[in-house]
């Protein structure tokens, strides 16, 4: 496991979510070292940190594109989102949003991008990726708060570790593979129901479900 | 403030970027209103950040930072993008005009529909944007397939309660209802077919998805 994670983990040892304020979200945030690269990409355009960037995430993203069934186009879409992360570094805020989360929704608009191009009809599509999947920290209309940004980031390591291996395996199949629930169910060859519940169980850990939410 | 939202399945779905783009526009259109459900895809976000982080690696070709470096330094400066991009809304990018100013084709009564599928090349799913007239009333039905709707304008009530603007809802063939335009503006809703339909028999019925 990287750095990232045991930083978290000592963090959430010390004091337990619900009682996290402002404070500790925000050194949580300087600390964790591939923000800290991304930020000086972004003002300095520091190609020392861009390179650790890249040692780091670029692995990573070329399983995701091959997992994705676009093995022929995985070190194409790799190049392509680092060549993204340069290009939009200046709009990254580590208050919004953590590096790898920020990087993540690039790599899956790449790969949205590229699927939309390789199917390509003549017509043309009059809404581009980005106005349907955002990446977070760019858009300006009531930016959530740096806090909850943060606690979400760190509650996602945290809980994830303590899911039973069925409920990660769902999950993962849906984030890597870009497969639907039906077809997560049709592989494993269980029902749908019981994929569906997987699910639901795992994001309730998140507290992605609604429940203890007052809406 | 929206009262109803996507389900949590859905919201990852589409933060795992596996949703059509008629669908993505639904949640899309309704995440802008609902910052509820933004933080709930933040949160999916992180998941999908950390599932990759948990995944194999797989080491990429020696030349390939060179060849990036290449890359960003042919692109000139001018190019970066930056943050001041005048913003029409989405749905004003997509119709290339105000919701009201549309060539609405008047159906059955109070209803209204315009079939916008052509917007969305290469996709299975039918696309339509439906009117009901403030006030009025769309004849009960049940609906085929899924139907994936968001309130764009205005609100309208049925038996399972009040649709307010940008409320999102699900409904399937187990649904009969009967809806009514509540408020004294029309209400126009966006939705999206899973089901894709065959023109055959009477056309108007089988276009207009709030009479089936």
């Amino acid at each position: 496991m990287n750095k990232v994670t045991n930083i978290n983990h000592a963090i959430v040892k010390e004091r337990p979510v619900t009682t996290l304020d402002q404070k500790p979200a925000r050194a949580e945030g300087r600390k964790d070292p591939w923000s800290q690269l991304l930020v000086k990409v972004g003002k300095d355009q520091d190609r020392q940190a861009y390179h650790s960037l890249f040692e780091h995430f670029a692995p990573q993203l070329k399983y995701y594109a091959m997992a994705n069934g676009m093995a022929s186009h995985a070190e194409e879409l790799v190049q392509e989102v680092f060549v993204s992360i340069w290009r939009r570094a200046c709009l990254y805020d580590w208050q919004k949003a953590a590096a790898s989360t920020w990087i993540f929704t690039i790599a899956r608009n790449q790969r949205i991008d590229m699927l939309r191009k390789m199917r390509r009809t003549s017509a043309e599509m009059p809404v581009e990726t980005e106005d349907l999947w955002q990446i977070p920290g760019e858009d300006d209309n009531q930016p959530i708060t740096s806090l909850h940004r943060l606690m979400s980031e760190r509650r996602v390591r945290e809980s994830l570790s303590q899911l039973p291996e069925d409920q990660i395996t769902v999950i993962a199949k849906v984030y890597m593979e870009q497969k639907s629930h039906q077809m997560v169910a049709d592989e494993l060859n269980i029902p749908l129901g019981t994929v569906k519940s997987r699910v639901r169980l795992a994001l309730s850990k998140l507290k992605v479900i609604l429940q203890d939410q007052n809406v | 403030m929206t009262r109803h939202h996507p389900d949590s399945l859905t919201l990852m779905e589409y933060s795992a970027g596996n949703l059509s783009e008629p669908h993505a526009l639904c949640i899309r259109l309704h995440l802008d209103k609902c910052s509820h459900c933004r933080s709930r895809v933040d949160t999916l976000d992180s998941l999908g950040a950390v599932m990759m982080e948990q995944q194999p690696k797989v080491s990429v070709s020696e030349t390939m930072f060179d060849d990036i470096l290449a890359k960003i330094d042919s692109v000139p400066a001018l190019e970066q993008p930056t943050k001041a991009v005048p913003k029409i809304s989405l749905l004003q990018k997509l119709l290339g005009e105000d919701i009201n100013n549309l060539p609405w084709k008047r159906q059955l009564g109070d209803v209204s529909v315009l079939d916008i599928t052509e917007k969305f090349p290469g996709q299975k799913e039918q696309v339509v944007l439906q009117k009901l007239v403030a006030g009025g009333k769309a004849p009960a039905h049940t609906h085929r397939g899924t139907e994936t709707t968001v309130v764009l304008q205005g609100a309208f009530s049925d038996q399972k309660g009040v649709f307010n603007q940008w409320d999102f809802v699900v409904l399937t063939d187990q649904d009969e209802h009967k809806p009514v335009a509540v408020g004294c503006e029309d209400c126009i809703t966006l939705s999206v077919l899973s089901a894709p339909v065959k023109l055959t028999g009477t056309f108007t019925r089988m276009l207009n998805p709030f009479i089936r």
